[in-house]
């Protein structure tokens, strides 16, 4: 095959060249550029466009008698636009100062948008890393209360048996990766799993660099120990042997056959499951399969070819009504959903992100605005050059070519310096972003955002000289030339107020969605979540059972380290939890104990967290009646008020019993006190109703650390940890972080966009009032002569200063107005993006109107100090 | 006018290009990339193509080229070439401009001459 010619600079030689050479030329450039791309394709290219740009520059002259030695009537279209260039080039090297601050204005617009369009690319725009990913979706149950949720290995292997929609489905368990202790290499390290179903690469279509995906057999309780490898853990622990295949590993002291590798492209970063650094069968037992209640898988699907989403969709509904009525108990009013891939990763972000990126559109605008005013002051202090060039016989035309080219040499430029900023920022705050955003590794400064950043550089160079480029090119050739070039008198005020009500009115409305985003921020991270999270430090360690076999052992290892910790200086409390606050977990129903089994009434699901003593007070949730447990309590539990409440309803539950029956349905467990509300889930959400059991028989083997310090707890990370180690030099110990940093971590996407939001607000502001004070020394400087004449004629300080602050205050007052206007309007998009308060809340406004105000009469102070330092007698003899 | 001479004086590139297409007339392939890539292989000088072009229509216009068209070929797109042979007005010129060269260069050989 031929190499992809370089078309866009064949079109372009094409156009250029006459008839007469195009053939041959074009034609000698391919056939070299042939020759040259069998050694490399990127300098072939090189080579072409430098030859083609050299040819677009001057071409071979046109033979048509001897009309190539005498001039031509005027220049070509091609040449005046070389003849401005130069132009252009000259005068910015003539007045730096006016191009370093357009050009600094316009980098940082253009630049704010290409860091942001990057963003939105990637998250919003490509395609995912996946074969076909159109086709792949993900499947979800509906809840009664109508929430996609997970789904139960019963419902599942129905829907896989009958579904005719898709090509198959697969299942992995939710909440994150199984954890296995990497032994046998000296350092105890956890690596990430994640168990998958038989066919499941098939259906994502990872296919693997080396050996195979799993059998279908090896998806069952009694099949082999097989693991498939990432490319990266195949690479950091292996070396990146090839002959790895049919040899074993230890995980959690068990010895897996590898099977296969996968490729590094074979990784998602955005996914969980393909983020693993390995993979092995689920391997559910018959008994497993068969489980309707619990809901703790995630599935994901392939369309069939054709297929589409609303057929999958009606086919799935029939299939979950018919389940319904087959299994009522389990499956009735349960619904199924079907979400593209996409979706399903982006989620909620979409709508933040599109949200900033109108933001950021509207500092372009002002930017736009502010570098409009500029070139608008500087075209007519050129009256007297644009002048002699009309009187020379340059049309309208002529002449707004010229300017216009002015500006888009500033905005290519602008735009070439956006790129460096917005890479620059962008790498800067690449882990800010992985934090914040999903498919961050994604994100680059790709070809179609080099497209946009040409587009949007163009356009802010139309948007910003068009207009002085008009206005330049009527001016009156007489006047300009009599005017002499001096800036006698404002001109074009009227243009450069709209230009002021503009900025403000666009910085009302960023500076009204920063301050609501950065209120519901507060609001949430000050939102009564029913504890303390200040000075709590948590971390997750997980016990390897191969190592401590009995459950005994286990106990007495956590035990062990929880008096070890204890003992520590700065320790006031420590207790353990499975799944903190904020960290998804287990919602269960609830049976009261003497309730019939087939009752009709539904049970009520509340969340259940497994704790041991000391995590009520280390998170310091008070207990509300009866009394906190105790180390050798059996089977008992604490409910929160509102739990409390859902199952005994106005009963005193104390004393009484109840089972969680998807724990074990045999064990009856004692309520022995009910302690304060919780928010389990998420800080916008109302307290969760929470039931806690603790029994000092236990079998678990993981558990999250809760700590709580006198000293900041960061210092006592490393004091914990050695305290673990010196039971167990090898045992893992995970995600070390404050409680603050848990609640946080809930808070990404707000954080993110209120800090952002943040950043193009102070940009706005900034733009804004250089924008004021720009405009306003204009017009003093244009009016000099007349407030001279006012000091002469015994006008006074107060007199001159009121003249100049009004002049500035009534566009800003108005572009309050209008900007009011439209942040209002804009409120039903932030409505959904904020929390505990309104996205058009007065108090916000007359704030954000106030700091506007504020901003304009500063920016007047120095225009108005010049203006009261003016010596009528020097205004006037000037004249 | 007074200094214009009978056979006008080669300019640089000129002798380029013209010994450029003597090197390649005999094999039937002195058109503009050939040329082109003769001058870069033995000068050293990556000229653009349309500077050869440019020289190659003056040269023709002065009467030292002739030239005609040949058929397509498919690694040029199906584009054909545009191939040129000295005429006697060139090779004359060129004989001049060599002359010129030498018998300035006579004796300085050693001066010259690059190791």
């Amino acid at each position: 095959m031929s190499p992809r010619r370089p078309r866009l600079a064949i079109w372009l030689l094409t156009k250029r060249l006459s008839a007469e050479w195009r053939e041959f030329v074009i034609g000698d450039l391919e056939e070299e550029f042939a020759m040259r791309s069998v050694d490399s394709r990127t300098a072939a290219h090189a080579w072409f466009w430098w030859q083609a740009v050299r040819c677009l520059a001057a071409p071979p002259p046109v033979q048509c008698g001897s009309s190539a030695l005498e001039p031509s009537r005027g220049d070509s279209r091609m040449r005046t636009v070389v003849a401005d260039l130069r132009y252009a080039f000259r005068v910015m090297s003539r007045t730096p100062s006016f191009a370093v601050a357009v050009v600094s204005v316009l980098t940082l617009g253009i630049g704010a948008n290409t860091a942001l369009f990057s963003i939105v690319n990637a998250v919003l725009l490509r395609p995912l890393p996946f074969e076909e990913p159109e086709r792949l979706v993900r499947i979800f149950t509906r809840t009664r209360a109508g929430v996609p949720f997970d789904l139960s290995p019963g419902k599942f292997y129905d829907w896989q048996r009958d579904a005719q929609s898709f090509e198959g489905m697969a299942i992995y368990p939710c909440c994150g990766f199984r954890e296995f202790a990497l032994t046998g290499t000296g350092t105890a390290r956890t690596v990430k799993a994640t168990a998958v179903s038989a066919r499941f690469f098939e259906i994502v279509r990872a296919r693997p660099a080396l050996g195979r995906v799993f059998r279908q057999e090896e998806d069952t309780p009694g099949g082999k120990h097989v693991v498939i490898l990432s490319d990266r853990f195949w690479r950091t622990e292996f070396g990146g042997n090839p002959d790895l295949i049919g040899r074993r590993v230890k995980l959690s002291d068990e010895p897996y056959t590898i099977v296969g590798i996968m490729p590094a492209d074979a990784s998602v970063a955005s996914w969980p499951p393909m983020a693993a650094d390995l993979w092995v069968p689920l391997a559910l037992s018959d008994e497993q399969r068969a489980n309707r209640q619990n809901h703790n898988l995630e599935g994901v699907a392939r369309l069939k070819r054709g297929v589409e989403l609303a057929q999958a969709q009606s086919e799935m509904d029939a299939m979950s009504a018919r389940l319904a009525r087959e299994f009522p108990k389990s499956d009735g009013r349960w619904g199924a959903v079907v979400i593209p891939m996409q979706e399903a990763i982006v989620g909620n972000s979409r709508t933040m992100l599109l949200m900033l990126l109108g933001a950021v559109g509207l500092v372009l605008l002002i930017a736009c605005a502010n570098v409009g005013n500029l070139l608008f002051t500087r075209a007519l202090n050129r009256r007297r050059e644009i002048a002699i060039r009309a009187a020379l016989g340059a049309g309208r035309a002529r002449v707004f070519q010229q300017l216009l080219i002015e500006a888009l040499l500033l905005a290519t430029i602008g735009g070439a310096l956006g790129v460096l900023l917005a890479h620059v920022t962008l790498s800067a705050a690449s882990a800010l972003l992985a934090s914040h955003v999903p498919r961050a590794n994604e994100i680059s400064i790709s070809a179609d955002v080099l497209l946009f950043v040409v587009a949007v550089s163009m356009l802010a160079g139309m948007l910003a000289g068009t207009l002085p480029a008009l206005r330049a090119g009527r001016s009156d050739v007489n006047a300009g030339l009599k005017g002499g070039g001096r800036g006698n008198g404002a001109i074009g005020v009227g243009t450069r107020r709209v230009l002021i009500v503009c900025e403000v009115a666009l910085s009302v409305v960023l500076l009204m969605g920063a301050g609501v985003m950065i209120q519901s921020l507060l609001a949430l991270r000050h939102s009564d979540t029913g504890f303390d999270p200040t000075n709590v430090l948590t971390m997750k360690v997980t016990v390897v059972e191969a190592r401590y076999p009995t459950p005994a052992q286990r106990s007495s290892f956590f035990d062990m380290a929880l008096q070890r910790i204890r003992a520590l200086p700065g320790v006031e409390a420590a207790g353990t939890i499975d799944d903190l606050p904020f960290i998804d977990g287990s919602a269960q129903p609830v049976k009261r104990e003497g309730e019939a089994e087939g009752s009709p009434r539904e049970k009520p699901v509340a969340h259940v967290r497994r704790i041991t003593p000391g995590y009520l007070r280390a998170m310091r949730i008070p207990v509300l009646r009866g009394r906190d447990i105790v180390e050798s309590d059996r089977d008992v539990l604490l409910l929160s008020h509102d739990a409390a409440r859902l199952v005994w309803g106005a009963e005193d539950p104390i004393g009484r019993s109840a089972t969680l029956p998807l724990l074990s349905p045999t064990v009856v467990r004692q309520v022995v006190g009910i302690v304060g509300d919780v928010k389990q889930r998420d800080p916008s959400e109302p307290f969760t109703p929470t039931v806690y059991h603790y029994s000092r028989e236990r079998s678990w083997s993981s558990a999250t650390l809760v700590i709580r310090t006198s000293l900041p707890p960061t210092t006592l990370a490393r004091p914990v940890v050695a305290a673990i180690h010196a039971i167990d030099p090898e045992q893992p110990v995970e995600d070390i972080r404050r409680m603050e940093q848990v609640i946080d971590s809930r808070l990404t996407s707000q954080r993110f966009s209120a800090l952002v939001l943040g950043i193009f607000a102070g940009a706005a502001l900034l733009l804004a009032s250089v924008g004021i004070y720009g405009v306003l020394s204009y017009i003093v400087r244009g009016r000099s002569r007349e407030i001279g004449i006012r000091t002469a004629l015994g006008a006074r300080t107060g007199d001159v200063l009121r003249l100049v602050i009004v002049e500035a205050m009534s566009p800003t007052l108005v572009g309050i107005a209008a900007g009011t206007i439209a942040a209002l309007a804009s409120a039903r998009v932030m409505e959904t993006l904020v929390f505990g308060v309104s996205a058009s809340d007065p108090l916000t406004l007359a704030a954000v109107a106030a700091i506007l105000a504020l901003v304009a009469l500063i920016a007047s102070l120095l225009p108005a100090y010049r203006a009261l330092r003016l010596d009528p007698v020097k205004v006037l003899r000037a004249e | 006018m007074w200094f214009k001479r009978k056979t006008p004086v080669l300019g640089d590139f000129e002798q380029l290009v013209l010994l450029g297409v003597l090197r390649l007339e005999r094999q039937d392939s002195a058109y503009g990339a050939a040329i082109r890539q003769e001058i870069h292989a033995r000068s050293g000088r990556d000229v653009s193509i349309n500077a050869v072009y440019t020289t190659l229509d003056r040269l023709e216009r002065k009467g030292f080229l002739k030239s005609w068209v040949g058929d397509p070929t498919p690694q040029r797109g199906g584009r054909r070439r545009k191939f040129y042979a000295l005429r006697p007005g060139g090779v004359a010129a060129l004989r001049q401009a060599y002359r010129t060269f030498t018998a300035m260069a006579a004796g300085l050989e050693a001066r010259l001459e690059t190791k």
